[in-house]
């Protein structure tokens, strides 16, 4: 278990230093951020003292090495445009980006397990067909295209919810739906697989044959067995979420999350703090996953052991 | 708004005229930062009117310049080259401080002898002349200049010598008697003036938070509060408006204006923007050299074309580099600029154009309708017979040797030949700089009597021959005034003032109302 916790953990943090530096490069490969920081009407010269005052004269593996040092004080630089440090600025980001990704997985498991255990046991019945029918649907269906349906419904025509950033609880309901409406989808099609997996394995008819309630087998026996399965693709899909759904969704919202930072901060170039929001979300990312691989040691034995 | 409404019944029956009044503003783009002396972002001047206040206040009502006393009161020289003001008593600064010669000095002189950086560079192009302030008692100060100046006004009304308190900014951070650039820094966050609004919540990027300032020296805000919320997306903009989470909306596309006027709750204002979009032509790139050639792909440009096509017939189109914002300086009787296909291939035959392809770059979206406009303008291009091509990158190619042509804005910073075309065409000023644009001893000369003559005619006269130089040797043509529109709810009266820069979200007293019923 320890062991693979270390190699985990090792593997986190090289992903992250490789992700890191492919951002920190290929920013500076996609122009010069002097441009956006200064305007239209500047000498060379006045370019050239800005360009100082920036720190973006040094070499780039000078800028490298302070780019990596900038870790060290825990502040991670100052933004170009903002001048205050870089930590400050995601950390106001974060928690409302992290409401949201709560909420969005909240709402995924509160209506995706009931309904792909329904749709398992279902399977033969109008119910069942009826939830595979929303959830093809709900899956084919991009998050954006869902959310600007919502705002023309919901907000543009019929006035009945707010638009624009978190203010209210009103605020979730539909950054929320957006945001976890293709997971739902997906999360309900793999509970019923997962279900209809484990309903014909050989315990199930040992459960059965033991004289226990219905009830009892069908959550204890059938869904412990088949949560494995969920677990890891629920673990892929929000760190997908947390990386790519947030983005549009927080843009479209307004939303002041990492996200909508990400998207104004690569508009304006302001490397460091795109460099840190990138570094965000990657470790977001990354975190998750491995919470789900220790997670998924942990529920499956066979690795937890030490087999695999 | 609703509520706004009632709240304000409720308040004129109990209270006669006052009014409790709040307003929640959607803005396509918040500043990062908020000091008026380093900026000069057309985001940036949506904020400064509102917070700060200049020497010397100029009547927005008219394009005509008229000069209104500010936080001065008089002003007169003393020499040729010395103003003496007489400062506003009994002006308060948002934290409570008085407002006194010590810090009007501090404020002047952090541009005319800037130390800090982004000062350094924003006072150049502008403030060059302008040497030191010095105090002669707490409410008169002198101003001394290099040269005799024809501009004292326009240039004590810039936004980058707006007032800020002395001791509050030194104090900021590090030692409270020095002005660091840590302090200048640290006030861009903070921001402090004397304006009728103070700054209450600042979230850089998001969100200011603008209320009523009791202290204020002139009439008072009709606004309690006013909140600017940064939504960036334009459908979000619009929508936002018609929930009521918005009761004013800035950037409205030209082809989402119909969206406005199709709801009886709303409308939209729109306005000429004071500043040009232009195409600018690499006068040292080794195949344009020859001026027939750079004249031959100006005037193969259908202006009114693009104007009717992109803008609805909405924007201006000039007949030469002018603003009717210049007042007494405002010369379109100058034909610099024409549309002449036949002229242009006649230009093209004389200077044995060999089919050489001619590149325009632009940014994707930086300009609205840029993108559109340079492939328009190379499709016009090839009916003159040039093969243009379009190349799209959101990397500045301005001081690139290999620039061709590419698209760019001239904006009026100040309302003068001197704040549009002054600041980008000057000797040795951006253009000339970056390599793509040249001057001689003789232009330098004309400029200098531009730019610092007495008299308006001596200035005009002098400008006209400027324009004939680029004319016969073009490094730019502008394309046209593009127009910016509002759209807010009906009960708000508001529009952006003709004696304002660009953007200017002015909410002072005359400047904002709402209908009462």
């Amino acid at each position: 278990m320890w062991r693979h916790v270390v190699r985990t953990l090792t593997k986190m943090v090289v992903t992250l230093f490789v992700i890191v530096t492919l951002v920190f490069f290929a920013t500076r490969m996609s122009g010069n951020s002097i441009d956006y920081i200064i305007g239209e009407s500047v000498t060379q010269e006045d370019r050239e003292l800005l360009t100082r005052y920036y720190g973006l004269d040094a070499s780039i593996w000078t800028q490298y090495l302070k780019f990596l040092g900038s870790f060290l004080d825990g502040q991670f630089g100052l933004s170009f445009l903002e001048r205050r440090p870089v930590s400050d600025i995601v950390a106001e980001r974060v928690w409302p980006s992290l409401q949201l990704l709560l909420s969005g997985i909240g709402l995924t498991l509160l209506v995706s397990i009931p309904f792909g255990i329904a749709a398992a046991i279902y399977r033969k019945s109008w119910i069942g067909s009826a939830i595979m029918t929303f959830a093809f649907a709900g899956y084919a269906l991009p998050n954006f295209v869902l959310a600007i349906l919502m705002v023309l419904v919901f907000a543009f025509t019929l006035n009945w919810l707010p638009l624009v950033g978190n203010g209210t609880p009103w605020h979730f309901i539909m950054p929320t739906i957006a945001l976890s409406g293709a997971l739902i989808a997906a999360l309900t099609r793999f509970t019923r697989n997962a279900m209809l997996d484990v309903l014909s394995q050989d315990y199930m008819r040992t459960a059965r044959a033991k004289g226990l309630p219905e009830r009892t087998v069908i959550l204890k026996h059938g869904f412990r067995n088949a949560s494995i399965t969920i677990l890891s693709v629920l673990g892929l899909q929000v760190a997908g979420l947390a990386a790519a759904g947030s983005v549009v969704i927080e843009s479209i919202f307004s939303w002041p999350g990492i996200g909508d930072l990400l998207v104004s901060s690569a508009i304006q170039r302001d490397y460091p703090v795109l460099q840190f929001a990138v570094l965000a979300v990657a470790l977001a990312v990354v975190v998750i996953n491995a919470v789900v691989d220790i997670a998924y040691a942990y529920a499956d034995p066979r690795i937890r052991l030490g087999g695999a | 708004m609703k509520r706004l409404l009632a709240t304000t019944a409720i308040a004129t029956i109990l209270a006669g005229p006052v009014f409790a009044t709040e307003l929640t503003i959607g803005a396509a783009n918040v500043s990062t930062y908020l000091d008026p002396g380093r900026d000069h972002s057309n985001v940036g001047s949506q904020f400064y009117y509102n917070t700060f206040d200049t020497l010397v206040e100029k009547d927005h009502d008219t394009t005509e310049t008229k000069w209104l006393p500010g936080l001065a009161t008089e002003w007169k020289l003393i020499e040729p080259t010395v103003m003496e003001l007489k400062l506003r008593q009994g002006v308060r600064f948002h934290n409570g401080e008085d407002m006194t010669a010590d810090d009007v000095v501090f404020s002047l002189n952090r541009m005319y002898q800037a130390t800090f950086t982004p000062y350094k560079v924003r006072a150049r192009d502008r403030l060059e002349n302008f040497k030191a302030a010095e105090k002669v008692d707490d409410y008169t100060i002198r101003i001394r200049v290099a040269r005799e100046e024809p501009l004292w006004e326009t240039l004590l009304n810039l936004q980058q010598v707006m007032i800020i308190p002395e001791e509050y900014t030194k104090g900021l951070t590090g030692d409270p008697k020095v002005a660091e650039d840590d302090d200048y820094e640290a006030f861009s966050l903070k921001p402090v003036g004397t304006g009728p609004y103070k700054v209450t919540e600042f979230v850089p990027g998001e969100r200011v938070v603008w209320e009523r300032f009791d202290g204020f020296w002139g009439e008072k805000a009709p606004l309690d509060k006013a909140t600017v919320k940064r939504m960036p997306e334009t459908a979000s903009r619009i929508t936002a408006l018609k929930t009521g989470e918005a009761d004013l909306i800035t950037n409205v596309a030209p082809d989402q204006l119909s969206l406005i006027e199709s709801d009886p709750t709303l409308k939209a204002v729109s306005a000429p923007t004071a500043l040009f979009h232009v195409m600018i032509m690499n006068v040292n790139h080794p195949k344009l050299k020859d001026p027939r050639i750079r004249q031959a792909l100006s005037l193969a440009v259908d202006r009114d074309t693009l104007n009717d096509a992109l803008w609805l017939g909405k924007a201006i189109v000039p007949s030469t580099h002018t603003l009717k914002e210049f007042g007494a300086l405002y010369m379109p009787q100058l034909k610099t600029f024409e549309y002449n296909p036949e002229k242009a291939k006649q230009l093209l035959m004389e200077a044995g154009y060999d089919g050489f392809e001619v590149t325009f770059d632009t940014d994707p979206v930086y300009y609205t309708n840029g993108l559109l406009a340079a492939q328009a303008i190379t499709e016009m291009w090839a009916a003159v017979g040039v093969k243009g091509k379009v190349q799209v990158s959101d990397k500045w190619s301005g001081n690139s040797p290999d620039l061709m042509v590419r698209n760019w804005s001239n904006p009026m910073y100040f309302a003068d030949p001197f704040g549009s075309f002054g600041v980008m065409w000057a000797p040795h000023g951006p253009s000339e700089s970056e390599g793509r644009f040249n001057t001689d001893e003789a232009y330098a000369k004309t400029w200098e009597r531009f730019r610092f003559s007495k008299n308006v005619e001596a200035r005009k006269a002098a400008y006209a021959e400027l324009m004939d130089r680029i004319k016969a040797d073009p490094p730019v043509l502008p394309l046209y005034r593009p127009f910016e529109s509002w759209a807010m709810n009906k009960n708000v009266n508001w529009s952006p003032k003709p004696g304002n820069i660009p953007y200017v979200l002015d909410f002072r007293a005359g400047s904002i109302s709402f209908a009462t019923n």
